[in-house]
């Protein structure tokens, strides 16, 4: 995906970023994901928030449905979803540094 | 839970619907979902429904856009059609009421109204007329099994409307003017049931129309001419709400009693709550139409492009 091409992402906790966030550690239905966003994010996404993200990130083609043997689907991210996830976690570094230099903090101290 | 995914649009229910309905389910536990989590279901379903639409989002093509924003301008003008009805019966004889010597603005304002509201009524036709090759290819493809109910309703609710005049006009020639305007709470009653029974015949023509249209082939020179009216209607629109709010205000200094439905030279408030209802119904469908409009001028180098 080419830098500047639209995807959506927006926020750190813009439910497509955590949802991207939460995949590029493996593939996961609906409710693992919700789980797992709120465990590393302490954001809690119902299931229309949630199913709304899915809806965008497949349609851009950031994640696919994987095979799955009963109801609940399992989602992957892609290589243009990792590539995306990959972009916003660079900026938001960038972001991160800026931040920090201006306030005299170096990121041991930002615990 | 079944009764929330009806919020959705059928081909997202198609794709998605199960699984969410795992979610759900898996979420809320034993318990039933939380009033919280249904109305967020109901936002997320609504808000699909739009995407699905075209009303919102860049997901569907210019032209899907654009034929968005035009039916929503559509929809936008069967409501001020019936605002448009309410000022008419509201404003009945206000002429009379004014002080001898001119009064030019509330003229000249009402006659704004009128006028605008003619052109409205003629832009809305001809953007009906222009769909007509694309209606009859649509019929002639199976699209009828589509309509059907709808256009049934319609007929339906039209026969009764049109049925239910007769009576009333009856009724109401055996009724003074005092008697007609508010006097005579039992035909009083009934006038505002008709009148609801009309707003329902034009909401039903429209979701009709809408119905149809979603699953027409327009070609792009049609969808050009579609969005040309709708942007235009929309200012009609515009110009009909500002004069009306003149007419107000021009009232208001000149004859408020009038507005009040009192005797001549009294009560000098201008408050009237069928204006305030018929100004506010005006203002909300401009602001919806300016929504729509925007979705089609978004569009248009797509549009042009496509």
């Amino acid at each position: 995906m080419a830098k500047g091409e639209p995807t959506g992402l927006r926020r750190p906790n813009d439910p497509p970023v955590l949802i991207l966030t939460s995949l590029a550690a493996g593939p996961k239905h609906g409710h693992a994901l919700a789980k797992d966003i709120e465990e590393f994010a302490g954001v809690s996404l119902g299931p229309g928030t949630l199913y709304g993200a899915i809806t965008r990130l497949e349609e851009r083609g950031l994640i696919e449905p994987l095979q799955s043997d009963d109801r609940r689907r399992p989602y992957g991210i892609t290589a243009a979803g990792s590539a995306a996830l990959a972009r916003v976690v660079t900026d938001m570094r960038q972001l991160a540094d800026v931040g920090a230099a201006r306030l005299g903090l170096t990121w041991g101290t930002l615990a | 839970m079944a009764s929330l995914l009806r919020w959705y649009p059928p081909a997202w229910r198609e794709r998605y619907g199960d699984e969410f309905t795992v979610l759900m389910e898996d979420q809320a536990g034993d318990r039933r979902p939380t009033f919280r989590v249904k109305l967020s279901v109901i936002g997320a379903g609504l808000r699909e429904r739009g995407h699905a639409s075209g009303l919102i989002g860049l997901q569907r093509s210019p032209g899907e856009r654009a034929r968005a924003g035009s039916l929503l301008v559509l929809c936008t003008w069967t409501a001020f059609v019936l605002a448009g009805a309410s000022f008419s019966k509201l404003s009945e004889h206000f002429a009379q009421a004014l002080p001898a010597g001119g009064q030019p603005i509330p003229r000249g304002a009402f006659d704004v109204v009128v006028g605008f509201g003619v052109l409205g009524v003629v832009l809305v036709a001809l953007g009906a007329v222009a769909a007509v090759p694309a209606f009859v290819r649509f019929v002639g493809g199976g699209g009828w099994s589509f309509i059907r109910g709808h256009v049934l309703r319609a007929v339906i609710l039209t026969a009764v409307t049109t049925g239910a005049v007769i009576p009333l006009g009856v009724w109401a020639h055996h009724l003074n003017a005092f008697q007609r305007n508010g006097g005579d709470g039992l035909y009083s009653a009934a006038f505002v049931g008709w009148a609801v029974l009309v707003a329902g015949t034009l909401a039903q023509w429209t979701v009709t129309g809408v119905v149809a249209a979603r699953r027409m082939a327009f070609t792009r020179r049609v969808l050009h001419v579609e969005a040309t009216l709708a942007v235009v209607v929309m200012v009609a629109m515009v110009v009909i709400t500002a004069a009306t709010a003149l007419w107000w205000g021009a009232m208001a200094n000149d004859a408020p009693w009038f507005l009040r439905g009192t005797a001549t030279g009294t009560d000098p408030s201008p408050f009237n709550l069928q204006l305030v209802m018929t100004m506010t119904l005006m203002l909300t469908a401009v602001l919806v139409a300016a929504y729509g409009v925007v979705r089609v001028v978004g569009s248009w180098s797509g549009l042009t492009t496509a």
